[in-house]
């Protein structure tokens, strides 16, 4: 195959200081989780290290994950896929540099601002005023570079992960600068219960609008491109598409449901959470029927491995979130580590996995080289696997225990000791994931700069 | 359907359009920001406490939102919108590692929660929360100040009443043992001060009165009672030592109220949510064994032998 005489390398170097920027930072995001999962276990273990206790640890944790671990992952297979399927250059790879650059100047500010203190307390919209005009910034540049490579196109039809990857960055772009309140600097925060009301319709659609369709739009290139079959069906691909928009973006109050909000509201986010079968399996029929009878091909790649494992996350998490939209099943699943589980399993699970896989997937195309060990890609495949499944058991087993003792008038203190043995587990596990995550660093440097395999 | 980037762009932000406009707009310029009841603005030092609850991620584990499914501290009232018209950000929290906060004002006073932020353990053994002895005694006493005012009014009224009694708990005290043992006595109801304690001592209600001495207990009253556990440097009218106690008329029934209701004004809670009445029964007869030295466990009156005595 005449791969390397087709790479030039000025070609894809957004893409690669995307995958370094993802494999790095998922290596800081998951020991920031460690420490969170040890203060769990021992609160007196790292005690009075005001920088990194509990309260600040997981809002770092929870933003380095989105922002710094998935977000650029999915963003480098994008920096590589939406070149080939327009058949043209990336519009600027000065530009993408200079966005990778800046992303990893915005990243160590949300950590020092986060463990400073300077939060604006609202879950995933802690980051303060300047750094959410840092992100803000960010978006708009991969808008610019992805509009304009789509206008300077010389494939005249969009494919389907094209119109994923504009969707998200253009909605997330503007979902992002609402649910931050970005026009507030001071306190970057509504009054009272509407500030809830705007906080979970931007906190879900970090999910619904931005790794969600990146995640597809990954899946929907390296699925059919690693099995060498065409999509299964166009129409599919189109319900898939607009159902996703229409009905993820209702579904956030759902996180409010036990709280006085307007009842239309809760009804809106039940119906239509549990509607969000109707996106999430058409396009898992798509991708799944694409698949059929080519396992042996996912298996043979380390990259389509990754994505398609993603896909079963994505069928578990959401067939989870829609029942969790039950108020009935949400008097025992709310407040409690349930709820942490099914978020891992959304976002390691799913969008992680899926990350990895396109960073995996594009790692010898646009270096010309295959992967510096397909070993310890095999191995941080079964590690974060292993590690995910591990948490999504544990976490909502103590979720089961916590829910049903408070609903049977347990009070906190006497059901912690209880789920003591279950933290201990989850941080072992959470061992495995970081042993994972580090491993990804080295395989993606070597693969990326001390590679000294043979081209291909 | 052709998908050009036309499309593409003016459909999903026509959709996004709508889908904030009946979301987000539609219940922001339709809300009703009337004040609940016990609504009540938050003083300078309140409002400084509360920044430093939201800089150290207090929220994370802290929920303020009382469901009607609830059964712990503040349950007795659900929340409303009007309770959180002041609140900005609102601080709802989605996690419950730690209690609800909605009506923690005036369930403990002050020294309590010092002696807990300095170490959660030193008053709750079992608690998880980090320590926040580095804050510096300032900030501590600012955000005890803002834990203090949640509830509003109803935690104001708490308040009060945690002054009063604290004046009377340290007036008792300073009078001396003999006087601090008979006070805390009298504020029991007649009836139970006759009460001894209806569960013989077993060993194995021994045991499982020790582990709750040690899960509840242990970081104010100590290991062997003296009311010397690691809470006790903190605490103001002092922790009480147990051992002083013999020969002094305290029945099963004094202690089983004392420990069911607490003490206001001083730093002894009540553990009624905590513990059922056995548990309460077994950590009485504990203390009174292996502190105080003079159990009337199982004493007269008995009434009729309960179905599973020996």
């Amino acid at each position: 195959m005449a791969l390397s005489a087709s790479v030039n390398p000025e070609r894809y170097r957004t893409a690669r200081a995307f995958c370094l920027t993802s494999a790095v930072w998922f290596g800081a995001a998951a020991s920031f989780g460690m420490i969170g999962a040890g203060y769990l276990i021992a609160p007196d273990f790292m005690a009075n290290i005001g920088f990194i206790h509990f309260g600040k640890t997981r809002p770092v944790h929870v933003n380095l994950v989105l922002f710094g671990f998935v977000t650029p992952g999915l963003l480098a297979a994008a920096f590589y896929y939406v070149p080939r399927l327009l058949r043209t250059d990336l519009y600027s790879e000065k530009l993408g540099v200079f966005t990778a650059v800046l992303w990893n100047i915005t990243l160590p500010a949300a950590v020092i601002s986060l463990g400073m203190g300077y939060t604006q307390g609202r879950e995933y919209a802690e980051l303060p005023w300047l750094v959410d005009i840092l992100i803000a910034i960010l978006f708009a540049l991969v808008v610019f570079n992805i509009i304009m490579t789509i206008r300077q196109r010389r494939e005249k039809i969009l494919y389907v992960s094209v119109w994923y990857v504009s969707a998200a960055v253009v909605l997330t772009g503007l979902t992002y600068s609402l649910g931050n309140v970005i026009w507030q600097p001071s306190t970057g925060a509504l009054l009272g219960i509407p500030d809830a009301i705007l906080l979970w319709f931007y906190g879900h659609n970090v999910f619904g609008l931005l790794l969600t369709p990146m995640g597809l739009a990954v899946a929907y290139y390296v699925i059919p491109r690693a099995t060498r079959s065409p999509l299964y069906s166009h129409t599919l691909s189109l319900i898939g598409f607009w159902s996703l928009i229409v009905v993820y973006t209702h579904i956030g109050t759902h996180h409010l449901l036990q709280v006085p909000v307007p009842t239309y509201l809760k009804t809106i986010a039940i119906v239509d959470s549990v509607a969000m079968v109707i996106p999430v399996m058409v396009v898992l029929i798509n991708l799944w029927y694409t698949v059929k009878g080519k396992l042996g091909e996912i298996h043979a790649d380390i990259g389509a491995k990754f994505v398609f494992t993603g896909t079963i996350y994505y069928f578990f998490v959401n067939i989870q979130g829609s029942m969790m939209s039950l108020p009935i099943v949400q008097r025992v699943t709310h407040f409690n580590n349930w709820v942490v589980g099914h978020a891992h399993i959304g976002v390691l699970g799913f969008a992680g996995m899926t990350a990895l896989g396109g960073i995996y997937y594009i790692l010898p195309k646009i270096t010309g080289k295959p992967l510096y060990s397909k070993f310890l890609a095999d191995l941080q495949y079964w590690l974060i696997l292993i590690g995910i499944t591990g948490f999504a058991i544990v976490l909502t087993i103590v979720g089961l225990i916590q829910g049903q003792a408070w609903i049977n008038g347990e009070t906190i203190y006497r059901v912690l000791p209880e789920i003591h043995p279950y933290y201990v587990s989850r941080a072992m596990l959470g061992v495995i994931i970081l042993a994972g995550a580090y491993i990804g660093i080295y395989n993606v440097i070597r693969s990326l700069y001390f590679n000294s395999g043979e081209t291909s | 359907m052709r998908m050009t980037p036309v499309t593409i762009l003016v459909g999903v932000l026509a959709i996004l359009a709508a889908v904030v406009f009946v979301m987000v707009f539609w219940p922001y310029t339709h809300r009703d920001m009337t004040p609940s009841e016990i609504y009540r603005t938050r003083s300078p030092g309140e409002e400084s406490g509360r920044v430093i609850y939201i800089q150290n991620g207090c929220v994370y584990c802290h929920s303020q939102s009382i469901r009607t499914i609830d059964w712990g501290p503040g349950a007795e009232r659900i929340a409303q919108a009007g309770d959180y018209v002041g609140d900005k950000p609102i601080l709802l929290g989605s996690q419950r590692t730690g209690v609800d906060l909605s009506q923690e004002g005036g369930e403990h006073p002050d020294d309590w929660h010092i002696a807990h932020f300095i170490k959660p353990r030193y008053t709750r053994p079992n608690s998880i929360m980090p320590p926040f002895r580095w804050l510096g005694m300032q900030k501590i006493k600012t955000l005890t100040q803002y834990i203090q005012s949640l509830g509003y009014k109803q935690a104001d009224h708490r308040m009060q009443r945690q002054r009063y009694w604290k004046q009377e708990s340290i007036k008792a005290y300073e009078a001396g043992p003999e006087y601090n043992v008979k006070w805390l006595a009298e504020q029991v109801p007649a009836g139970w001060r006759n009460i001894p304690n209806p569960y013989p001592t077993t060993p194995a209600g021994m045991q499982r009165g020790r582990k709750n001495y040690q899960d509840f207990c242990i970081g104010c009253h100590g290991p062997i009672g003296d009311g010397m556990g690691p809470a006790q440097p903190w605490i103001y009218p002092p922790p009480l030592n147990f051992t002083i106690l013999k020969g002094r008329q305290i029945s099963g029934g004094i202690i089983y109220y004392q420990i069911m209701n607490g003490i206001t004004g001083t730093a002894m809670p009540y553990f009624k949510r905590e513990l059922e009445s056995q548990k309460i029964w077994e950590v009485g007869d504990y203390v009174a064994v292996f502190f105080i030295n003079q159990s009337d466990a199982n004493a007269d009156p008995r009434g009729i032998d309960a179905a599973w005595e020996p």
